[in-house]
């Protein structure tokens, strides 16, 4: 160890989504001991609740297995799910770090059989559908669960339903008995890659969100999805009829002095990307989209091109007013397009508000004092005395490649960092 | 104290004049915030009654078109809902602007200011208010029709006789002599202050 000592050459990541995947892949494919903590019972975060990514419309679930394999195949790198930090002490080269975690429930025999779900009788929220739908209280949060390990929901616990999910179970994998339980580990450094949450659009009160056909883009993104409510046909939320007039609306609470006064980057992207999926299923659909300007920035600039050549694209230079319930239920926008002044009210069958990334940790009273700015998000790095990082979306708003390029260099940051550099 | 308004000297782009607008109208220092959404315009309940509406009425300033500014009907249409207001994502007091520039171009002498149908309702509104100390609903909508001529006047009375019916009804007008209240002796020596120091600030 370059500096002796007792110091630390181990790294924690604070999150496992792609930012958090990537760095501690990176660290720990570099030769250092990783230990990534993810609060949720999955990895992959955000990313896995994509049904494409932008502009080359893959698969995200793609890019996660390798990670995950890279996971799998190091020694060096410990992950902890449903774990959150409870505490941090200590400086650069050895931060004590207090990690809680919350019952699962469900321990390392499980193989994924699904008996348990099979016996369980009440339902919960499906977060990785946003709660668009609701699942089995003993459940596989997703199909590419990573781990692929069921989870119980706290709330069936202590009930007869859970001695009957425990019943179910071949392979004595139920453990009802589990408690919240904190440890302590040391580390030199710390990756926060605590990601973000979309802007709550309830808050935007003209935008009607209350409104059945009004959705936000994390949702549509699930409405496409082969996995999610809809088996990945883009149907109106309320009746279940084909989606076929869509407006898209750019910048809803972004750029913003009442909500988020900053551009999030991501979402006239992922509305273009939205774009793209209702054009690619249905054949007549008519898809609007309001936006202020549009940042397709370096070469995402083609994909938006590819959009503006489609003549049932229409793109409209407005933000609109609001948006209304309609006389037959369907959602009506409103506002004036800015190019040729005209006040316009048009009804669709589905509206999509691009929201914005909003850092996690706003908000929050966190366990340890971070350099935030304004908003929340976490500032990459101090000084060279701080053994402390951000990656991803924690340390401001970024898509999935500028994520994980930020989290290699954050990777490299706390290696230095720990090897006394 | 308001600087007086710079000479046009006849260019239709004056950049002086926007900032004039600036540094001198309510809520002028925040126009540079804005960032042509139209959030403001598509938020405005009577905004497909505007010639232009406040976000293209605020580029035209920007681009220092100060007679189209001046001679617009937008600043009289508003109807002070603040819908824009609260609604403005870079926080402009839209509402202030626009009532503001239409003191300016009214105290400009304007003709299209002063014959807006708001100017004519505000100059028999506070007729009233000077004869009597309040609005004499029946009196002043006469001043207000007469605005226009007296055919129109009865033209205007008789589409309005359903409203006045209904307002007898609940008691809002009256028939008969104008109530007056007790102090309008009183009340005429504030609006002349009121109105002095107006004239004072705008170094008139």
């Amino acid at each position: 160890m370059p500096n002796g000592g007792p110091n630390s050459q181990a790294i924690l990541v604070v999150g496992g989504g792609i930012a958090g995947i990537s760095a501690a892949v990176e660290t720990a494919e570099a030769g250092y001991d990783v230990i990534l903590l993810e609060s949720s019972p999955v990895l992959g975060g955000r990313v896995s609740r994509l049904n494409r990514y932008f502009p080359k419309l893959c698969h995200p679930t793609c890019g996660l297995e390798i990670n995950y394999q890279r996971i799998r195949g190091n020694p060096r790198l410990k992950m902890f799910t449903m774990a959150t930090v409870a505490g941090v002490s200590g400086e650069k080269g050895n931060y004590t770090v207090t990690v809680k975690t919350t019952p699962r429930h469900v321990n390392a025999k499980c193989t994924a059989c699904g008996d348990c779900a099979a016996a369980a009788t009440s339902e919960v929220p499906d977060a990785s559908n946003y709660g668009l739908t609701t699942k089995k209280a003993a459940y596989l949060p997703h199909e590419h669960a990573f781990p692929m390990r069921y989870v119980i929901d706290p709330s069936v616990i202590g009930t007869p339903e859970a001695d009957a999910i425990k019943a179910a179970c071949k392979y004595d994998a139920v453990d009802l008995d589990e408690t919240e339980q904190t440890f302590d580990v040391t580390v030199g450094a710390i990756i926060w890659a605590t990601g973000w949450r979309p802007y709550d659009a309830k808050n935007l009160t003209a935008y009607s969100y209350e409104l059945p056909d009004v959705i936000n883009n994390v949702e549509m993104e699930r409405l496409a999805a082969h996995d999610g409510p809809t088996d990945g046909k883009i149907l109106r939320p309320s009746n279940g009829e084909e989606a076929k007039r869509v407006a898209l609306i750019q910048c809803a609470g972004s750029r913003d002095h009442n909500h988020l006064a900053y551009c999030s980057r991501i979402c006239c992207l992922a509305s273009l990307k939205h774009a793209a999926y209702v054009r690619e299923q249905y054949a007549d659909a008519d898809v609007d989209i309001y936006y202020i300007d549009i940042r397709a920035h370096d070469k995402l600039e083609a994909f938006h091109q590819k959009l503006k050549n489609d003549p049932q694209v229409t793109f409209h230079k407005s933000k609109p007013a609001a948006i209304v319930e309609g006389p037959d239920g369907r959602p009506v926008v409103k506002g004036e397009d800015t190019v040729t002044r005209d006040v316009y009210a048009r009804d669709y069958d589905l509206v999509v508000l691009a929201t914005g990334m909003e850092p996690s940790t706003a908000g929050f009273d966190l366990p340890v004092t971070l350099s935030q700015d304004d908003y929340g998000f976490i500032v990459p790095h101090v000084e060279d005395t701080d053994g402390m990082f951000s990656a991803g979306v924690a340390q401001g708003p970024l898509d999935v490649s500028m994520s994980v390029q930020s989290a290699t260099a954050a990777a490299l940051k706390a290696i230095q960092a720990v090897d006394g550099a | 104290m308001t600087a007086p308004l710079p000479e046009s000297n006849g260019k239709k782009y004056d950049l002086g004049f926007a900032r004039w607008v600036y540094e001198n109208v309510d809520g002028g220092d925040k126009l540079s915030m804005c960032m042509q959404c139209g959030a403001c315009s598509g938020s405005c309940p009577i905004g497909t009654e505007m010639d232009h509406g406040p976000r293209k009425l605020f580029m035209m300033i920007r681009a220092g078109m100060k007679e189209d500014v001046l001679k617009s009907n937008t600043m009289f249409n508003c109807t002070s809902c603040y819908n824009c207001v609260v609604r403005c994502p870079r926080k402009v007091p839209v509402t202030y602007i626009l009532q503001d520039l239409g003191r300016v171009a009214q105290r400009l002498g304007y003709a299209e200011a002063k014959e807006t149908d708001n100017a004519r309702f505000a100059k028999a509104f506070f007729w009233s208010t000077r004869k009597f100390g309040r609005t004499d609903e029946r009196l002043f909508s006469a001043k207000y029709y007469l605005s226009f001529g007296v055919g129109e006047a009865i033209k205007m009375a008789k589409a309005n006789m359903p409203v006045a019916r209904s307002l007898m009804k609940a008691k809002r007008m009256h028939l008969g002599m104008p109530h007056k209240i007790k102090g309008v002796k009183e009340l005429n020596a504030i609006l002349d202050k009121a109105e002095e120091i107006e004239k004072r600030e705008q170094g008139v």
